[in-house]
């Protein structure tokens, strides 16, 4: 084999959701062999999988020395099992596939492709829909919510098939769940990102429907993403708008109170409102205080953290 | 290397070659060696391409090229980080400044100074939308920092590099420079520049910075008030709101002896009593993340007396 290792291909198990391993290794193996390039193909187990790591045993003991797999001890989110196939790939350009029929995988050397020409990420997005308005409903919403956040306009952020290069993934700290706003989260600090359409395979077509506390959970993530990507740096900034909302509130209720005592000539001492308003302030005190330690937290790591990757320097 | 200008650009294709042979126009009668550093900040268009251009004819040029945009302080960090010469000037990178300020601010820093800021006092804003925020938000950080400096956001600066290369520099903090040194007792010199008008793109600034401002200083001033006395910060903050609990306190006795309810009023000074408690635990926390942290005030502080040895080579 040549020895250096040009695209680096991750596929995850981490749900319940994955298709016939053999069938489709197979079928990703042919239109990555149809793309020339120097690859190596990472499954990455998330959680004990024992059917699909047998059948993978069988398939690199039957010769396929491309193939190699990463179990992981326990369950951790499809995220982190990105990252930790990210971690253990050497390939420059990497690609991410899911472990079941999503795209037609024909299409798979025309997104590579595209990737190389100049953008940081490529991602896929399966255009014609041949699934149920239901499903294509649920995914506008999800879309829609993170355009608004993000300003990110991207409309298939379900689809699991992305192609980028490795800098971007060292810039991107994701966890758990998060690997669904990975593309908003590169375009959103300002990386190149680029939506193909692709056909949707035949296999992806079934109705969805989660519990609803996926919905939450998914709701959740996403404020934390957003959270996390916007006041990292600046934490006073979230809890001081807090904070200090709250500490208006009370003045405001007290300096009603206190008209009240100067003009009306009702007394102060006895009205629940004067215990309601110094709650707020002090509150609102509390989370500006908290938003302040944050901030000497930073301060204290700044050395840690460099806010810039160089790309070149010339002379 | 005597002198380093750091100029970040972002989409400026159109500046970047006037902004070259003004600065080469300025610096070279001067008779001192520099080099002069082109951070493009993840430009789209072509800065750098002639950014690169000029340099292959000019090696005093180095141009150093994000992978994306990252904002203007990350951008003048990574010039100062890349920075060789022993003075280093900070410029904005659309010809705001004027290049032929610069001898002045070397000038400047050859009378001992430490740090020398550009004050744009002919400045080229909209009144409403810029200049006035930005006269709120100077006089505020004038009166809270003790140093009347008045123009904070001027990118046209001059710094000793030993100085600047320990300041951490996060975020928006480049505003803050002059004032987070001269708290730990740096020399500050302001001197009058020219400022034109931006002649593309719009400013991203607008009214939202005054509440922006008040909250970084307020970091500010607890960072360094950290510095000599920890823990103090913390405990001002808890006396005052102690205050308020004793007076509701002595309020409520009044009422009491009075025949009055209470009940309402000593509840304030209860809840007041607590957020005092609060924010001293407060204080004891920031000082443990303080010491285990790696980034030290008293490094900044410490600067105070290499400047003196400094300035007393400077007469020799």
């Amino acid at each position: 084999m040549p020895s250096k290792i040009e695209l680096s291909v991750i596929v995850p198990v981490s749900e319940s959701r994955y298709d016939d391993t053999k069938e489709l290794y197979l079928e990703y193996k042919q239109a990555l062999e149809n793309t020339g390039l120097n690859y190596e193909l990472i499954y990455v187990l998330d959680g004990p999988h024992p059917d699909v790591l047998g059948q993978l045993q069988s398939l690199i003991d039957s010769g396929e020395s491309r193939l190699s797999i990463l179990k992981l001890a326990k369950y951790f989110g499809e995220a982190t099992a990105l990252k930790a196939g990210f971690e253990n790939s050497t390939g420059d350009l990497l690609m991410t596939l899911p472990a079941y029929q999503q795209v037609a995988s024909e299409e798979l050397p025309g997104l590579i492709e595209a990737c190389a020409s100049g953008v940081d990420m490529v991602i896929a997005r399966r255009w014609p829909r041949l699934d149920s308005k239901f499903n294509r409903l649920q995914s506008r919403v999800f879309n829609q919510i993170m355009e608004g956040l993000t300003g990110a306009a991207f409309k298939d952020l379900g689809c699991s098939v992305r192609v980028f290069k490795r800098y971007v993934v060292d810039e991107i700290q994701l966890y758990g769940d998060q690997h669904r706003f990975f593309p908003a989260l590169a375009y959103r600090i300002g990386f190149k990102v680029q939506e193909v359409d692709v056909k949707q395979a035949q296999k992806d077509v079934f109705q969805r429907v989660y519990s609803v506390g996926v919905y939450v959970r998914r709701l959740l993530d996403l404020l934390s993403v957003f959270f996390l990507m916007k006041f990292t740096k600046k934490p006073l900034r979230f809890f001081g708008l807090v904070g200090v909302s709250i500490i208006s509130f009370g003045a405001l209720v007290l300096f009603y109170i206190i008209g009240d005592r100067l003009f009306g000539g009702v007394p102060l001492g006895d009205r629940p409102a004067l215990m309601l308003s110094s709650l707020f302030i002090v509150l609102g005190a509390q989370v500006v205080s908290i938003g302040l330690i944050g901030e000497i937290i930073i301060f204290t790591h700044a050395k840690e953290m460099k806010e810039y990757t160089v790309e070149e320097i010339i002379n | 290397m005597e002198i380093s200008v750091i100029v970040p650009f972002y989409n400026e294709e159109a500046c970047i070659e006037d902004m070259y042979n003004a600065l080469v126009e300025a610096l070279d009668p001067t008779g001192l060696s520099f080099e002069l550093l082109f951070v493009d900040d993840g430009s789209k268009d072509l800065t750098f391409n002639k950014a690169a251009e000029i340099a292959l004819k000019d090696s005093r040029l180095r141009v150093i090229k994000f992978r994306r945009n990252y904002g203007q302080t990350p951008a003048m960090a990574a010039g100062i980080d890349h920075a060789t010469g022993d003075i280093l000037v900070t410029m904005d990178g659309d010809l705001q400044n004027d290049p032929a300020d610069i001898p002045l601010f070397l000038e400047k820093m050859n009378e001992g100074y430490d740090i020398v800021v550009g004050w744009r006092h002919n400045r080229q804003d909209k009144l409403i939308t810029r200049k006035i925020p930005s006269k709120i938000a100077n006089w505020i950080i004038g009166k809270v920092t003790g140093v009347p400096i008045k123009d904070n956001g001027c990118s046209l600066k001059a710094y000793r590099a030993d100085l600047i290369k320990k300041i951490p520099l996060y975020s928006e903090m480049h505003r803050f420079i002059p004032a987070m040194a001269s708290l730990s007792g740096v020399r500050v010199a302001e001197i009058k520049v020219n400022h034109n008008a931006r002649m593309s793109g719009v400013s991203k600034y607008g009214l939202s910075r005054i509440y922006k401002v008040l909250l970084d200083l307020l970091t500010i001033k607890t960072i360094v008030s950290f510095s000599s006395r920890p823990l103090i910060w913390f405990g001002i903050l808890g006396s005052v709101v102690g205050l308020v609990s004793f007076v509701a306190f002595i309020y409520s006795m009044v009422l009491l002896s009075g025949g009055g309810a209470v009940v309402a009023m000593m509840g304030v000074s209860v809840l007041f009593g607590f957020l005092m408690i609060f924010l001293m635990l407060s204080g004891v926390l920031c000082e443990l993340v303080y010491k285990t942290g790696n980034q030290k005030v008293e490094d900044l502080s410490s600067l105070t007396s290499e400047k003196i040895s400094l300035t007393e080579m400077n007469k020799s």
